[in-house]
């Protein structure tokens, strides 16, 4: 029995090791980019979700013959696990930049994560491809490197402010009370801290500003909360666990509303529905993209993934998705993989047709911070469709799904 | 007049909120405790802190999503499935895991590297629900899932939460009356209090060990199938559970059944009437200062014991 104490540590060493870091095998020609997205953890859901659309990416571009610049070179995915946790983002970029030597990087979902990881691109000069992190900041620190496709929070709560009032308007129901909600990470403060700005100028009276830590076992106090205060609308930024909790608590303690507004996320996580099934009737959810885009491409893009892994593309993965064939392009274009080409490349790209063109814009085209700045933002309504529930666009009205009337204020249950 | 009239109804609806936190907060408390019976009574027989602990609770979830989703039956008849299947799981878990390593360290009071061992575990369990499951978040509509109980002043208690309320009482007094009365209880109880002066008079202290963890599993797996009627399941969810179950544990006394439901219910009615008075991110600050300010007064917690043998 003595023999299993030298061997006790490289086993647990190897069990941690397990879960953390795949690393693929290197072909001959290959051109490497570095992954940094959360695995596992309390994001695990999402990250899985964006590393699925990336390999169906990678898959399609390469079986279509690689990257013809660079002679056929196939693209290599090197996955790090986040965690969703700042410090593992920052030691893996480090590692994929010094060992792993990566062309360029991609990641981090987690605001959190990608502020300090983008960091380290920066300082390295590797080009960061960020698909989804909406944090403002992140492109404005004069970076270089960093190129994000996501609109940015700023944009989001402004648009969420914009349709509530479009939709005062087309119904004739005065909002006079808001109420927040939000997770009290990055994403959520930030949030927040645009609400309440917009709030004051559109003159709505703020009766509840309450955040939430995510890994909370329990959402009822804060519901009851929302009880007490009698909000006409409710705004909420939770991942998915939490938007799961919260719609099914809402729904039990029979919290009347005139509506729930939610920020994507786990709202808009591919498990929330069938988690919460009718208790979601009437929440609108602001996203970047929705299955119900007309656009050519869109149908069969989220029919293979669906086939592929089981449930549909959701802004995220989309993002995800769309970035991979950004890298292609961004190599095409360099002819090279010396991340300073690759970077003037990224710089002046304007991506708007091919496969990975099914965002709901024209183009991905970056500004000189490395916004891209026709990133644009959806409001859906979930709706009880014959016993399924469906997201339908509702919002800008150009884009609202043929023959559907959102309704508002939401039905009493 | 009608200015008194309002306000007199105002201090109605607040009371009739509070009451009904307070109630929630009773009601998730018990749970809480629930999740943290089973910590306690490893950690008082085998003098060790199960690291996996969060993940054994992930597993009996996991066990109870299967039995519901598949058969469709009544969530509360998979109870007598799930906790046998927890109870073998933990006994084979400590007869070929920890007992191994335990047996090493055996002159040792506290033997660190089990905890190690435990740490191990959960990170196999963990990786391996990710593997299995995937990182989806399922959720079981059951019949008792989002039904309520409605008290009059428009007080609604979920069905759910107010089943596992009873359940924990049930299994902590069956549990209590165990150690108590039977040959095997009073067994794991002087194993805890001397492993050596036990195995003097006979008593298999390895047997012990694994019949205790196999209850402190069980157990756990019992609290499984009480939140899968209104809770998500995931990989991760252990560790939401976990580390409160920690604060629980030592809130209430290390070892002590009563004392680990009793810290429950104070850390869930602190999560609950607490955060109608302040933001809910502050109600973790009040639950941690409670419990250094305890640990400066009463350091063996509400229920434990001044003597260590």
């Amino acid at each position: 029995m003595k023999i299993l104490r030298p061997m006790l540590v490289p086993v647990i060493a190897l069990t941690m090791a397990l879960g953390t870091l795949g690393v693929a095998q290197a072909a001959s020609k290959t051109v490497k980019i570095g992954n940094i997205i959360p695995l596992s953890g309390p994001s695990a859901s999402v990250g899985i979700q964006g590393k699925n659309a990336r390999e169906m990416a990678v898959q399609e571009i390469n079986d279509a013959g690689g990257i013809k610049a660079l002679g056929g070179a196939k693209l290599e995915m090197l996955y790090a696990d986040s965690k969703s946790d700042p410090t593992a983002g920052v030691s893996a970029a480090e590692q994929m930049i010094n060992s792993d030597k990566v062309a360029l990087l991609t990641g981090c979902w987690n605001s959190a994560v990608t502020y300090p990881t983008t960091q380290v691109a920066e300082r390295y000069g590797i080009p960061f491809v960020v698909p989804v992190s909406v944090r403002d900041t992140i492109t404005e620190r004069g970076f270089k490197n960093v190129f994000r496709i996501a609109a940015k929070d700023s944009w989001w709560t402004r648009d969420q402010f914009a349709f509530l009032k479009d939709m005062e308007k087309e119904f004739g129901t005065k909002i006079k009370t808001v109420a927040f909600v939000y997770e009290n990470g990055d994403w959520g403060t930030g949030f927040a801290a645009g609400w309440k700005k917009l709030a004051k100028a559109a003159g709505y009276k703020v009766v509840l500003d309450e955040p939430y830590p995510s890994t909370a076992s329990d959402l009822t106090p804060v519901v009851l909360k929302i009880k007490r205060a009698k909000p006409d609308v409710l705004f909420l930024t939770s991942n998915a666990s939490d938007a799961i909790l919260l719609t099914n608590t809402l729904a039990n303690m029979k919290v009347h509303l005139k509506a729930i507004i939610g920020s994507g996320g786990g709202h808009a996580d591919p498990t929330f529905l069938k988690a919460v099934g009718k208790n979601a009737d009437g929440i609108f959810d602001i996203v970047e993209w929705e299955t119900d885009l007309n656009k050519p491409g869109v149908k069969e893009a989220n029919a293979k993934f669906n086939k592929l892994y089981g449930y549909n593309l959701a802004g995220e993965a989309v993002d995800a998705y769309a970035s991979t064939y950004l890298i292609k392009e961004a190599l095409e274009k360099a002819a090279s993989t010396d991340p300073q080409k690759i970077r003037q490349a990224l710089a002046n790209i304007k991506l708007c047709s091919g496969p990975g063109a099914i965002f709901s814009y024209e183009c991905i085209d970056f500004d000189k911070d490395g916004q891209n700045k026709n990133a644009a933002l959806v409001v859906v309504q979930i709706h009880n469709d014959n016993g399924t529930m469906k997201r339908f666009s509702v919002w800008p009205k150009a884009a609202r799904h043929a023959g559907y009337t959102p309704t508002f204020p939401m039905a009493n249950k | 007049m009608s200015g008194t009239a309002l306000l007199y109804t105002d201090w109605l609806d607040e009371m009739e909120i509070i009451f009904e936190s307070l109630l929630n907060g009773l009601l998730m408390g018990s749970i809480y405790g629930l999740t943290a019976v089973g910590l306690t009574l490893i950690f008082g027989v085998l003098k060790v802190i199960n690291f996996a602990h969060g993940s054994i609770l992930m597993v009996g979830m996991y066990a109870a999503y299967w039995c519901i989703t598949l058969t469709g039956m009544n969530p509360y008849l998979a109870i007598p499935i799930v906790v046998p299947l927890m109870f073998y799981f933990g006994y084979f878990m400590q007869q070929f895991v920890i007992e191994p390593v335990f047996k090493v360290e055996k002159d040792v009071r506290e033997p660190i590297t089990v905890i190690i061992v435990t740490t191990g575990v959960w990170y196999i369990l963990d990786n391996l629900a990710l593997m299995i499951f995937g990182a989806k978040y399922r959720v079981v509509h059951t019949s008792v899932t989002g039904k309520l109980f409605e008290l009059p002043g428009d007080i609604y208690l979920l069905q759910p939460k107010v089943y596992g309320f009873i359940l924990t009482f049930i299994s902590g007094l069956l549990l209590f009356w165990f150690l108590k009365t039977t040959l095997m209880g009073k067994a794991i109880r002087a194993t805890s209090l001397d492993r050596d002066a036990a195995s003097l008079m006979g008593v298999n202290q390895y047997k012990i060990y694994r019949t205790a963890f196999g209850i402190g599993t069980a157990v756990t797996g019992l609290a499984g199938c009480v939140l899968v009627p209104f809770y998500s399941v995931y990989p991760s969810v252990g560790i939401i559970f976990d580390i409160r179950a920690f604060i629980i544990v030592v809130l209430g006394g290390l070892g002590s059944i009563p004392g680990a439901i009793l810290g429950g219910i104070i850390v869930g009615i602190i999560e609950s009437v607490g955060a109608m008075y302040m933001p809910s991110t502050w109600t973790e600050l009040v639950i941690y200062g409670l419990f250094l300010l305890l640990l400066f007064i009463k350091p063996t917690g509400l229920f434990g014991s001044k003597h260590d043998f």
